[in-house]
């Protein structure tokens, strides 16, 4: 007779999370000063809310996708525009939202013909067009010059410091993890994780794999671009190349890092992404002599780190630790 | 006793004053002034990165041996950005609050520049000469941002115009790149054949990254092109050149000054002969340098056991400019004081041949010329001063 392990309950595993993040914040704001630290955690949401897309793409519904930046781009120039145009940041989110979903809707098309590897490279190719879309489309876009954001405000308020904007952040990824966290358990995540595990088995069971992917791509494309509206407002400064297919492998690096089988991985790969080489900066500062500083070095602890965590969680951090 | 009571009360408020500045002044201590740089060390501009870092090493070297700034060691706090202005925005956090960097010196890349600038001029610090062609880097003037890389438009107008007057070209074609640095020069190309009454003939484009340019070659062969500019970095340049080579077309090309490098006649060889280019700080070469120049090649290579070449240069003056402003402000050291003083000095010709850089209350742009040079017998021959 063997044990099955329990699963806690819902609410104790939330105040769990939220203690272990509180605790993470909390050192890091002692540790590296207040505003570097709630920088960190602006940035680290904002890149967890867009990684939230590919979790649920890849994650959830098992399609390769290698063109995510050009979701988030959508969204970050959707949001600046609306905004430029007099829409409140508030209520441009959701729209910019919806324009990511859209594009979610144009990216998942060849699905229909193509599987694996091919279609990720549609998705690939996807990116392809909306970057040059939008280094051609001067007009609207500025092209290749850019465009300058407003900050994000609300009635007379501008969360111009960075722990108005971490706020911000924050609150914006827990409502989208609520949301995700809901679908995951109705009816369509588990349609997704069918077509995941068996395609042909799903599609047996009367679940229609091309209407589960089209959804995880409206799903997946509106939180990436959400992250974009947010990115677009903390960095200030949006242009094509800032998309481009490093950020998409960026975002791919996250999911897998973070672990793409949990919602969590999305949150726990950004602070692996954003926040890790930042903390490798500042332990390098405490290093004596003049090689500590040599170019490169930052980007080799990176990689090792990487590495370490592949081989130690290889199904992501937010899994278990690696049993065997 | 009385005389005693006052030495004793001068001394607190001379020890009470120096440690007030200390306080209320980021990155100026008694002892220090530290200033902080955002480089791209891993980036797509890595090969300009290096370079700048240790020239400006080399000069804060060279004043802490003399001594300091009225007694201050300057130490550079470097922080690598990759080009990514992510990383960018949370060096810039790090460098504030932190290293509490008084300035900011020679942020590189426009998408890091245009992000980290907010955060820098919002904690009061000083901007001072970042890479990028971005008109924001001097306008609208700000008291602590200023500029001393001649804007692409300004000195490729002047540089086109002097070119198409000299030669009597008829058809003058760009190829550039995709980017706002491409976007910049076709503006200031434009603008200099619409002074002289002509228009751009044909115009053709390339992604970031390429390698083949045989199909824009092959259209602006078409295009029968009697002078091409080349709006490219240094790896373009001599695709575009060995390309047009290759198919036996022997058309003049201007380059501007991002494919001005040594790098381009030691890549391109032959093929590169006859380039034109345009030079905002010459390269430095050991062979026919003078003196001062032949010794300051000496020291760059003993230090860093390497040849220097222009990016070097550029980061020597750009520390060189600060360490002379900072002198300069006298010991009571603020971002405002060294603002206003920067303002009214005059940075003039040097040994490394650079132009001379003046910034103004109304004017925080230093400098807008250029000068153009060719390769000749493979190395970079300069051929006009700077163009007016």
């Amino acid at each position: 007779m063997s044990a099955t392990p329990v699963a806690a309950p819902e609410g104790l595993r939330v105040l769990r999370a939220a203690f272990v993040w509180g605790l993470l914040l909390a050192l890091a704001v002692g540790w590296l000063g207040a505003d570097f630290a709630f920088s960190q955690a602006t940035l680290v949401a904002t890149y967890a809310i867009a990684g939230l897309g590919v979790v649920i793409i890849v994650g959830q519904a098992g399609q390769i996708v290698l063109g995510q930046g050009a979701l988030v781009a959508l969204g970050a120039y959707a949001q600046t525009l609306l905004v430029q145009a007099g829409v409140a940041p508030l209520l441009a989110l959701p729209l910019a939202a919806t324009v990511g979903a859209l594009g979610g809707v144009l990216a998942s098309l060849p699905a229909g013909r193509l599987g694996g590897l091919y279609f990720g490279m549609s998705t690939l190719a996807f990116a392809l067009i909306v970057e040059e879309a939008l280094v051609r489309w001067e007009s609207l876009t500025h092209g290749a010059a850019g465009l300058m954001v407003p900050g994000f405000g609300l009635a007379g308020w501008q969360a111009d410091t960075p722990l108005a904007q971490a706020a911000v952040s924050i609150v914006v990824l827990l409502i989208a993890l609520a949301l995700a966290a809901r679908l995951l358990r109705s009816r369509l995540g588990r349609a997704w994780r069918a077509v995941r595990e068996d395609e042909a088995a799903a599609d047996a069971c009367g679940i229609a794999p091309g209407a589960a992917k089209l959804r995880a791509f409206i799903v997946g494309g509106s939180l990436s671009a959400l992250g974009g509206s947010l990115y677009a407002h903390w960095i200030g400064f949006i242009s094509p190349e800032q998309f481009g297919l490093v950020f998409s492998f960026e975002l791919l690096m996250l999911a897998f890092i973070g672990g793409a089988r949990r919602l969590s991985g999305a949150v726990w790969g950004a602070l692996v992404v954003v926040a890790i080489p930042q903390a490798i900066a500042v332990l390098r500062d405490t290093l004596p002599g003049d090689w500590a500083r040599s170019a490169g070095l930052e980007l080799v602890l990176f990689g090792a780190i990487i590495v370490a965590v592949v081989l130690l969680r290889p199904q992501g951090l937010a899994s278990g630790p690696r049993s065997g | 006793m009385k005389r005693l009571r006052r030495l004793a009360l001068a001394l607190f408020a001379a020890l009470a004053g120096t440690s007030l500045h200390a306080a209320d002044v980021a990155g100026v201590s008694a002892r220090e002034i530290v200033v902080g740089h955002i480089s791209d060390l891993s980036g797509p501009i890595a090969m300009l990165g290096t370079p700048v870092r240790d020239g400006m090493l080399m000069r804060f070297d060279e004043a802490n041996a003399a001594g300091g700034v009225h007694g201050r060691r300057l130490r550079l706090a470097v922080e690598d950005a990759g080009y990514d202005p992510k990383r960018g925005v949370l060096a810039a956090r790090k460098l504030v609050q932190r290293d509490k960097a008084f300035a900011f010196i020679a942020t590189m890349g426009t998408p890091v520049v245009m992000a980290t600038m907010p955060v820098v001029l919002e904690a009061g610090r000083l901007h001072l000469f970042p890479f990028s062609p971005h008109k924001a880097t001097y306008e609208p003037l700000h008291p602590l941002k200023f500029q001393n890389f001649a804007p692409y438009q300004d000195y490729m107008e002047a540089a086109t115009r002097h070119m198409v007057q000299a030669g009597g070209y008829r058809r003058t074609c760009l190829l550039y790149q995709d980017d706002d640095y491409g976007l910049e020069v076709m503006k200031g190309v434009e603008t200099g054949l619409e002074r002289l009454g002509q228009t751009l003939f044909e115009r053709t484009g390339y992604k970031r990254g390429a390698t083949d340019l045989s199909s824009q070659v092959a259209r602006l062969r078409a295009a029968e092109c009697d002078l091409v500019v080349l709006a490219t970095v240094v790896r373009e340049t001599v695709a575009a050149m060995a390309e047009a080579r290759r198919i036996g077309w022997k058309v003049d090309m201007l380059v501007t000054a991002s494919g001005y490098s040594a790098q381009t006649h030691e890549l391109g060889g032959d093929a590169v002969e006859g380039l034109y280019g345009v030079s905002v700080l010459p390269h430095p070469y050991a062979e026919g340098a003078n003196s001062q120049l032949a010794d300051w090649i000496e020291r760059y290579r003993a230090r860093f056991g390497a040849a220097p070449n222009v990016w070097s240069v550029m980061g020597y003056s750009l520390a060189d400019m600060f360490v002379r402003t900072a002198e300069a402000t006298g010991r009571d050291l603020t971002p405002e004081a060294f603002a206003r003083t920067l303002e009214r000095l005059e940075f003039t010709r040097d040994y490394f041949g650079s132009p001379s850089y003046r910034f103004s209350a109304d004017d925080h742009l230093g400098n807008r010329h250029g000068r153009l040079a060719q390769i000749r017998n493979g190395r970079w021959e300069l051929i006009t001063d700077y163009l007016r």
